[in-house]
């Protein structure tokens, strides 16, 4: 009996190692965090809000220009670091036939400590609340700075994780146009 | 006690754990409260931004914007448990969640633990029908001719 059992066990454990290590060696490896995102190609989520002008604000009606949602908090340094990319950004676009628009959702900030960052810094694009994280979660942002692309259509084409480096906003949104023809 | 009525009561046992575990299963725990619904689907997602903190136990922004999502979708009634949880790993990816789902690979995590279970009582099972047959079997012819011829030669010895 014995010796029958034995082999079927070690058969049936090594069956099961054998699965695990195929599992191990033939999944996938997770994305750059940089480039991940299961909205990446889907409609953008909706975000109705409003301003800190108070002027409302729904992203449903953009369609027909490329839209840039940047994700800022006053107090984290990658989203201090990367305002002048965004200053020189928002410059260059005024040159463009389309220029994109470009919006700051403020993320667990007050409209007090934005309002004066933008006074201080620049930058006179619109800023949107977001008081209780709806649009950070409907974008799936868990840390700050994120920087996102939606194309005229109201499809999401690119999402920026992290700090931007320089010309990497303009680079990617003439890459797109190309790629897109819109 | 007989084979039989033992045998009966083996079965009566199986039909008695299998009756309670479908009914522990697939019970309905009654109506759960709002509260209810948002505390058990925020302890079945992890913060996004913590190391194994769920959204229930984290105080990180975007855990509390997470719970603050889920308390909307609850209060709306739209969604069920599973749909509000889908929703969310649509938006964070799978990452997020703290209970494999029960389809694909991750299937296995719930699959392993009932086959070890099967294959541990098959190996019990062989195990008592073996130490039942060892215990059965009186002893061989030849057990007693050993036995039979040492008892002649001490008789023989002490003549």
């Amino acid at each position: 009996m014995r010796r029958r059992v034995a082999p079927i066990v070690a058969s049936f454990v090594g069956v099961v190692m054998v699965a695990f290590l195929w599992v191990l060696v033939s999944a996938e490896p997770n994305a750059p965090d940089d480039a991940f995102s299961p909205l990446v190609g889907q409609p953008a989520p909706a975000v109705v809000t409003t301003t800190l002008d108070d002027a409302p604000f729904d992203l449903a009606r953009r369609k027909g220009s490329w839209v840039v949602l940047n994700f800022f908090n006053s107090t984290c340094v990658p989203c201090i670091n990367e305002h002048d990319e965004l200053l020189a950004f928002a410059a260059a676009q005024q040159d463009e036939e389309n220029p994109a628009e470009m919006y700051t959702v403020v993320n667990d900030d007050s409209d007090e400590a934005v309002t004066e960052f933008f006074a201080a810094n620049g930058g006179e694009w619109p800023k949107l609340r977001d008081p209780d994280g709806a649009v950070a979660v409907a974008f799936g942002v868990a840390r700050v700075p994120e920087t996102w692309l939606i194309d005229p259509n109201g499809v999401v084409r690119l999402r920026i994780a992290g700090e931007l480096t320089p010309s990497l906003l303009d680079e990617q949104l003439a890459s797109l146009r190309t790629a897109f023809g819109i | 006690m007989s084979a039989r009525v033992r045998a009966s009561l083996w079965v009566l046992l199986a039909a008695a754990f299998a009756g309670l575990l479908a009914f522990g299963t697939l019970r309905e725990s009654g109506p759960l409260s709002q509260q209810d619904r948002i505390d058990s689907i925020s302890r079945r997602l992890a913060c996004p931004t913590c190391s194994g903190e769920s959204i229930y136990v984290s105080r990180a922004a975007a855990a509390e914007s997470i719970y603050a999502e889920i308390a909307r979708q609850v209060s709306d009634g739209q969604r069920n448990d599973d749909e509000i949880i889908a929703y969310i790993e649509s938006r964070f990816g799978g990452q997020v969640l703290l209970v494999p789902r029960a389809t694909g690979i991750d299937a296995v995590v719930w699959a392993l633990p009932v086959a070890v279970f099967v294959a541990s009582l098959a190996v019990l099972g062989m195990a008592f029908a073996r130490w039942r047959r060892r215990e059965q079997s009186g002893p061989s012819n030849a057990d007693r001719q050993l036995v039979s011829d040492a008892l002649t030669n001490e008789a023989g010895k002490e003549s």
